[in-house]
Formats: structure tokens, C-alpha cells, sequence
């Protein structure tokens, strides 16, 4: 099969993440193999964590409170961050043949898949957009987070959608120490974090929004997805499979590093243009930015742009922080009162300054 | 060095078309290989980097070492069948290098041929491995490196 034009859709509803791992693994071979069609498929999360593929579950997951509390933990086959899941999000995930793009980089395919999610969402009256590299926000808040894999000639690409969420088991799930489990660390979350139930006075039904998103899918991509077609009798067998292999420790322990390599750190700048605070995670394995929050008493507008420069400095390698900054403040108009680019950089270093002389 | 499209291809390489990957054979008969600049501009910035261990055989044709790029993960896939016996670390620990140095510090692992006669065959070099990217490059829509 070649990839036509009709597709297949898929709604598998509530697994437990072993599951839907499986079927990730089974979908995106059996596609890159032309022996099943472009799929569409929803999928449901019982409780659980998901590191990202190349992700240390120690280094980013409480397991002890992820055992008290049944919460299931898994490797995902795509790239990025740990997240927590439950049923009151909503997975979409594309098994695509890369015909369908183009010779596009993977930027531009995750733009493209991203901007029809979007498109889909604004549908339902969101006034969703896509945030590079992989994010779709609503007013500056991330809503739905994304991800892919390449196989062959084909691409699986996921995404979350927060219909709902549950800030402080989800912070609690994930490695956060706990004295940054604080009042101000979940006010934080909300601050860059959104949902459906806070954006929206009445949430659309669940298959409301699924047919939203399917038909934003198959106008971006020109694909129709049909439903009906199931799956087929070798994709069943390669999901059980997996689930031996990803139900092993060998899987979801693979990748082992210590979580003294990804300290919390944090810093005051106090400056001409007000009061910057900053809280960070890095990787000093890789000597880079894991994430960071800035927040303080400052001016600087569109305010969306504090949530757009964390975004845009995850992953930025520690010598590379100034020239990025300086990047970001080219790409982006800034209104800033007494406030420029290098406050940043040095809100940065003085965080960074202990952490370099302990790594020498 | 020549280049296609604006990417670096070094004339002494061996070029797997397909799998978009380098590798040279030395004296005792190990394979070096890594990505070439046209894989990682399609990649853009590498942050993470998993070759399989060494000991591990890999086939022809399947994956040999993951790298992520933007939240996406793909695989370097080896161009002939053998046994790992070295992985670069440098790159493991600082995956941007594949980036900054693709033909050099940036090699991703060394593997011992398991048929390096029958399988080497769709290796290309020199002229004809430049001509066959730019054919694959126009194919994919690429804009250049």
C-alpha cells in the first residue's frame, strides 16, 4: 500500500499505557511495512507517567509516589519530556507515510500536523494555535503537547490534549523535589498550562471534539480516515508482543542516569527594569537547559513572550544561552521597560555560576 | 570537500543512499559510520543520541543507534549487517558534536561486517554518490543545507 488517500480511524479508548505503547510500536511497523493504511487513532490513558524515549525514569519520575498511588510508569517510542496522563486527557496519534509531506524537515511535518490540531480546536471555539517547536497553546498556555517517530518510510505523530487536568498529582507524579512542591511551583504550572475546562464555559463532548480534530486532520493532510476498519489480524499480534517486551524493566529502565546529573537550581536578578526570578532544571551530563520558569516584577510585553523565551531556551546548550537570548529578543518585538535582552542572560549566568565550578 | 545542495560530502566516503549515512572501512576491517550533513539539516539539533551497546549485531537496514531531534526520534540505520564494537560516548554526552562535525568528531559507532562483500555493494562513493543525492534531494523536496 502506498499511503492513498483513504485512511483509517481508530478509537481505542481507556488502556493502561503498556497497551497503547504496543499498539504504537505495532501501528507504526505495519505502516512502514505498507501492510496497513494511514491511521487516525484517539486513544485514553488510565493512570500513568511516560518518560520520552531517550528519558531516565529516575531522573524524571517519583516512583514512590507513582506506587502509592497505581500510577502505571512507561517508556514512550517518541521523543520529549516525562508527562502524566489519566483519563481526563485525550491522546491523538497520526500513522503517516512520509510521501504525504513532501520532503519536508521535521519541523515543517510537525508544523503541519500541529496547525490542523490547532485548526481543529478553533473549531470548537479555542483560540488554539501552534507554538514552536511542539506545542499548540491557547492565550500563551500549552493545551496539547506533541511528539513523533520516524520508521522507514513512515511517521507516527501523538499528542495529548488536556480536556482536564489535575495540576498537583500531575507535578506530585513527576520529579519534582518537595520543597519546590510549593503553592507558588503549582501556580507556576497553571500559569503555562491549560485545559479545555478552564478555557471554555461548557466542554464539548468527547466525540464532539474527536470529530473536530478528525475533520482539521483530514483537510490539513488531505486524507480522509474512514471508520470501521479495525485492526488488522498481524497488528494484533505484533501488540501482544509488545506488550511482553514493554512490560519488561529492560524496557522501561533502559536508559539508567542518576538524578544528581539534573539538579533544580534557581536565581534573582534585581535590575534596572525590575525583580527577574528564575527556577531551572538542567542536565549537566549535557551540559544544557532541561526547562526553566521565569517569573518576577517586570515589564515586558506581549506577556506571552515569558512562556515563549522558556520555550524557546529548552534544551539550549549552557555555552550557547547568550547568543539565544539575543536570537529570541531579533525574532521576537518586544515592549520592555527598562529592561533589555542581556538582564536575561545574566539571570541565567547567576544560576548557572555554581553549578559550572561543580562540574569544573 | 565537495558539496550537494550546500551539504558537506566529503569525496573519500562511502554513502549509503537510503539510510542517509557515512562510513569508511579501515585497515583492520571495522566499519566507522555516522549521519551525513544532509541527515542531520533534515534532523535539525540532535539532543539525545542511543547507539545500541556494543557485542549487539545489528542487520542491514535496521537500527543501529536513535537520535531526537524537536521531540521526534529516528533511527541510524546500519548500512551493512555486523557486530558493534565501539559506540563514540562524546556523542552521548554531547550530541549536538553530530551537528557541529558529522564526518568527524560526530561518528556515531564502529562495527565489525558480518559480509562486507555481499552487502557493500549499493555503497557509493565520489561522483556517483553525489549525483545520487542530489537526484534524492530533488526527489524529497530538499531546499539545501
Amino acid at each position: 500500500m502506498t499511503g492513498g488517500q483513504t485512511g483509517r480511524l481508530l478509537d481505542t479508548g481507556l488502556l493502561s499505557a503498556v497497551q497503547n505503547m504496543a499498539m504504537n510500536r505495532a501501528l507504526l511497523s505495519s505502516r512502514a511495512a505498507g501492510l496497513s493504511p494511514d491511521t487516525l487513532r484517539f486513544l485514553q490513558f488510565k493512570p500513568c507517567v511516560l518518560v520520552g524515549y531517550h528519558q531516565s525514569v529516575e531522573q524524571e519520575i517519583n516512583r514512590r509516589y507513582c506506587n502509592q498511588f497505581g500510577i502505571e510508569i512507561q517508556r514512550r517510542v517518541t521523543g520529549g519530556g516525562a508527562i502524566y496522563f489519566d483519563p481526563l486527557q485525550l491522546g491523538w496519534e497520526l500513522y503517516l507515510g512520509r510521501e504525504h509531506f513532501n520532503g519536508a524537515d521535521l519541523g515543517g511535518i510537525t508544523r503541519r500536523i500541529c496547525e490542523a490540531a490547532a485548526t481543529g480546536l478553533r473549531q470548537l471555539g479555542l483560540n488554539a494555535s501552534f507554538r514552536p517547536r511542539n506545542d499548540i497553546e491557547v492565550a500563551g498556555r500549552k493545551i496539547s503537547g506533541t511528539g513523533g517517530i520516524i520508521e522507514g518510510d513512515a511517521v507516527l505523530y501523538q499528542g495529548t490534549l488536556i480536556i482536564d487536568i489535575d495540576v498537583e498529582r500531575m507535578a506530585s507524579a513527576l520529579r519534582i523535589p518537595a520543597e519546590k512542591l510549593n503553592d507558588k511551583a503549582l501556580s507556576s504550572a497553571h500559569e503555562r498550562v491549560t485545559s479545555m475546562r478552564r478555557e471554555m464555559n461548557v466542554v464539548p463532548a468527547l466525540d464532539q471534539i474527536k470529530t473536530a480534530l478528525q475533520q482539521a486532520f483530514e483537510s490539513g493532510l488531505g486524507i480522509g480516515f474512514k471508520s470501521g476498519l479495525g485492526l488488522r489480524t498481524s497488528e494484533t499480534e505484533l501488540v501482544r508482543e509488545s506488550v511482553d517486551e514493554f512490560s519488561s524493566d529492560e524496557w522501561i529502565y533502559q536508559v539508567q542516569r542518576s538524578p544528581v546529573e539534573t539538579p533544580n537550581c534557581e536565581a534573582r536578578y534585581k535590575c534596572k527594569g525590575g525583580l527577574l526570578q528564575l527556577q531551572m532544571r538542567v542536565d549537566l551530563r549535557h551540559r544544557r537547559i532541561k526547562q526553566c520558569w521565569i517569573n518576577g516584577d517586570f515589564f515586558l510585553r506581549p506577556a506571552r513572550l515569558v512562556n515563549d523565551l522558556e520555550n524557546h531556551l529548552r534544551d539550549c546548550p549552557f555555552m550557547k544561552l547568550e547568543q539565544s537570548i539575543r536570537e529570541f529578543f531579533t525574532q521576537h518585538e518586544a515592549d520592555m521597560v527598562s529592561l533589555v535582552p542581556d538582564d536575561f542572560t545574566r539571570l541565567f549566568q547567576i544560576a548557572l555560576d555554581p553549578l559550572q565550578e561543580t562540574a569544573g | 570537500m565537495a558539496t550537494v545542495r550546500g551539504c558537506d560530502m566529503p569525496d573519500t566516503l562511502l554513502y549509503d543512499i537510503d539510510a542517509n549515512v557515512w562510513c569508511t572501512l579501515d585497515d583492520e576491517g571495522l566499519l566507522t559510520l555516522g549521519m551525513t550533513a544532509y541527515a542531520c539539516s533534515l534532523s535539525g539539533d540532535i539532543v539525545a543520541c542511543m547507539p545500541r551497546k556494543p557485542g549487539k549485531e545489528v542487520q542491514q537496514g535496521k537500527s543501529c543507534a536513535t537520535v531526537e531531534s524537536g521531540k521526534w526520534v529516528g533511527p541510524v540505520k546500519a548500512p551493512v549487517s555486523g557486530e558493534i564494537v565501539e559506540i563514540n560516548h562524546q556523542v552521548v554526552d554531547d550530541p549536538a558534536g553530530i551537528n557541529e562535525d558529522p564526518y568527524g568528531a560526530g561518528w556515531l559507532i564502529r562495527l565489525r561486517p558480518l559480509d562486507w562483500q555481499a552487502e557493500s555493494t549499493h555503497l557509493l562513493t565520489g561522483r556517483a554518490a553525489q549525483d545520487a543525492y542530489a537526484a534524492k534531494m530533488d526527489e524529497e523536496g530538499f531546499g539545501g543545507c
